[in-house]
């Protein structure tokens, strides 16, 4: 099948599935779980069938890609246009506000260290650690071990930011550190 | 009483994470908003246009003949041709044979004299210097900000985390985000219109922001996990790291040689590839004894990682191969990465795709920033200057990237520095402006010269270059359609404005 037409169809099913779940959202509750069923349905079906049409890797690549582009094309066909002093109606679903906390000139340095370079160690010493324990082709490893550094950097630099109890945060990624590390050392890359 | 189970309201999982949660982990997601939006605006801006490189490539050297396939005959005479112009000592020749994507033979050289770069006919002839000095100038300032290579990838690789990070924030701070997965409210307060866009592009495009934060992470950061890597665990040989993945080196024998012969390596290479396209050839010190080369051959199929290597020794020895079918696990990511990153795996439809959802992510971290400064307004609590120099830095970009192409299209011999001077002026100049004028004239400013520059630059290039490539002529028009369209939003805000109703 020409991946011109397998793409249209991907973009297809991806609106229909983004339709039935805008359906189901704006359903009365008894309507909302078959339409809920359709759209999840129609969406996981979109995703999976180019793998047989496209390759197992590059097909479902594909297949998110236009999924995200159809889904956006549905929720800006009902886009709802306001007159601009328009009451403030609506701002149930703004984000809480942040919360505020009394800080201080080193917690504030403290906080960004975590989330930066302590952060960054800590995700090398977890990245390494798997690559030097978990079981597998050494190119494997390494490269999951690389994969897992930003997200668990990226993931602790968003912990750091928000938890207010920073002593917990840097015991738990100092110690995080100390502990990979050692231990990566300890056996070495076999 | 109590309301029987069954009968409550279900909440889906992220409206049951606690508000006081929510409230710290909304805190964090919006001081690392803040430290890190402009980076994260121009580094999404510069990659959502960087999809498109070799159609930009195909723009700038429009001029220069097509070639739809290059005989081996023709590649060895365009790579002697370029060895010959290296000068002395030449130390890498990458030739690239033309691909349904770039139709064009480019041939590059490193020689200690320095780099050159040229593109040959169907005939092997070498007809012009392949500049491409916007390409070149996009593509570095995406990949490395045109700071020192090591500093510049490893900050756009770091922002990649600070993205990753506050996309894994974003989604917790919002427990509505699911929710409220279709509302779109244009108009009415800012706040409200922007979160909604904010949330709805940050819901739908999740899967892609997640996936071009990870990898573009990942990219930025080799240098530094691998040298991690090394020291922990190879004695400090980062080599051996590199080993794992990557054909080895030739052995070193400075004495000199002919230039290499290719032709028997392309016929051992049909033999080992069949039906294979050879994507790159990359020679080692060509005209000594100890030259090599390395060939990569695509072999299609459904795997992003498609790509088989072989290298041989001068005499035509085969001394490393590697094909794509027999990748384990971590080389197919690693063969994949970069395809993922760049959107360069599906032709087209999926490049345009990835340029709108990369203009989304673009504009969340646009519309993060004019939030917080609209939620401080709401609180009688505004910042009038940095409202001020967020419009600059918004506006700014557009206005000097749109600048930096034209100068690079009036100047295309000069390489990269004619558009990187226009583009930090402008930037500069765009900056400076927050301290006199308001977001409101520094945004209508910015909208109309962008609008100028681009069509100014379709108008420049048709009327200049010209040339048959139907690729550059769609830049031309996507060009001069965005200019039209930069100019016609400054009227209907103008419009607007003129509205009794209108903010």
């Amino acid at each position: 099948m020409p991946d011109l037409l397998v793409m249209t169809l991907i973009l297809a099913g991806g609106v229909a599935g983004s339709w039935a779940l805008r359906r189901a959202w704006r359903a009365k509750a008894a309507d909302k779980p078959r339409w809920r069923a359709l759209g999840w349905t129609t969406i996981i079906v979109t995703l999976l069938w180019p793998a047989w049409v496209m390759g197992s890797v590059r097909g479902p690549f594909i297949g998110v890609t236009l999924l995200s582009v159809a889904a956006m094309v549905v929720v800006a066909a009902g886009v709802q246009v306001r007159a601009a002093r328009a009451g403030r109606t609506g701002n149930g679903s703004l984000a809480p506000e942040p919360v505020e906390r009394p800080t201080t000139r080193w917690r504030t340095t403290l906080r960004w260290l975590l989330a930066g370079p302590i952060g960054m160690i800590t995700a090398m010493a977890v990245g390494i650690c798997y690559a030097v324990w978990v079981p597998g082709e050494p190119q494997t490893r390494l490269i999951i071990g690389a994969l897992i550094v930003p997200a668990v950097w990226g993931g602790a630099m968003a912990w750091t930011l928000a938890d207010a109890r920073i002593l917990r945060a840097t015991a738990v990624l100092v110690g995080t550190a100390l502990a990979g590390f050692g231990i990566s050392i300890l056996k070495g890359f076999t | 009483m109590t309301v029987p189970s069954s009968s409550r309201p279900r909440k889906d999982l992220l409206a049951r994470i606690p508000a006081d949660f929510v409230r710290a982990v909304l805190k964090g997601h919006s001081a690392l908003g803040l430290a890190f939006a402009a980076a994260i605006y121009l580094v999404c801006l510069t990659g959502s246009l960087a999809v498109f490189a070799h159609e930009f490539q195909r723009w700038e050297l429009a001029g220069t003949p097509r070639v739809g396939s290059l005989s081996v005959d023709a590649m060895q005479r365009a790579m002697a041709e370029a060895v010959r112009r290296g000068g002395t000592g030449v130390e890498h020749v990458y030739l690239t044979p033309p691909g349904a994507d770039l139709p064009l033979a480019t041939v590059f050289v490193e020689s200690k004299s320095g780099e050159s770069s040229w593109l040959a006919d169907g005939e092997g002839r070498l007809v012009a210097r392949a500049e491409a000095p916007w390409t070149e100038f996009l593509t570095r300032l995406h990949i490395n900000l045109h700071l020192p290579q090591t500093w510049g990838i490893f900050l756009v690789g770091l922002t990649g985390v600070a993205l990753l990070s506050s996309v894994i924030s974003g989604v917790l701070a919002h427990p509505r985000i699911l929710r409220d997965a279709f509302h779109l409210r244009l108009g009415g307060p800012r706040r409200l219109q922007e979160a909604d866009l904010h949330n709805r592009i940050g819901v739908w495009g999740l899967p892609f922001h997640l996936l071009l934060s990870l990898t573009g992470a990942v990219l930025g950061l080799t240098t530094l996990i691998v040298g991690v890597l090394g020291m922990a665990l190879f004695q400090g040989d980062t080599a051996k790291v590199y080993a794992l993945f990557i054909a080895e080196e030739p052995k070193e024998d400075p004495r000199p040689a002919p230039v290499i012969d290719l032709p028997p390596m392309f016929a051992q290479v049909g033999r080992l590839a069949p039906g294979g396209r050879v994507s790159l050839v990359m020679l080692e010190h060509p005209t000594e004894m100890g030259g090599a080369a390395l060939f990569n051959v695509e072999r299609g199929g459904g795997d992003l990682a498609d790509t088989d290597s072989f290298a041989f020794a001068r005499g035509g020895r085969l001394y490393h191969s590697k094909r794509a079918a027999d990748n384990n696990l971590g080389e197919s990511i690693l063969g994949s990465i970069g395809k993922l990153h760049f959107g360069w795996f599906g032709g087209g439809p999926v490049k345009i795709a990835y340029a709108l959802l990369g203009l989304g992510l673009t504009y969340l971290a646009a519309g993060g920033v004019t939030i917080w400064l609209a939620r401080r307004r709401d609180k009688r609590n505004p910042a009038p200057g940095l409202e001020r120099l967020w419009a600059a830095t918004l506006w700014g970009q557009p206005v000097a990237l749109a600048g930096a192409a034209l100068t690079a299209l009036a100047a295309p011999a000069a390489g990269t520095a004619p558009p990187l001077a226009t583009w930090a002026a402008v930037t500069l100049v765009g900056l400076a402006s927050a301290a006199r004028f308001s977001p409101r004239s520094i945004a209508r400013v910015g909208r109309g010269l962008t609008g100028v520059l681009l069509a100014l630059t379709a108008a420049v290039h048709a009327g200049v270059v010209g040339g048959s490539d139907p690729a550059s002529w769609t830049v031309d028009g996507v060009l001069a359609l965005s200019g039209a369209a930069f100019l016609l939003s400054l009227r209907a805000r103008t419009a607007a404005a003129r509205e009794p109703l209108a903010a």
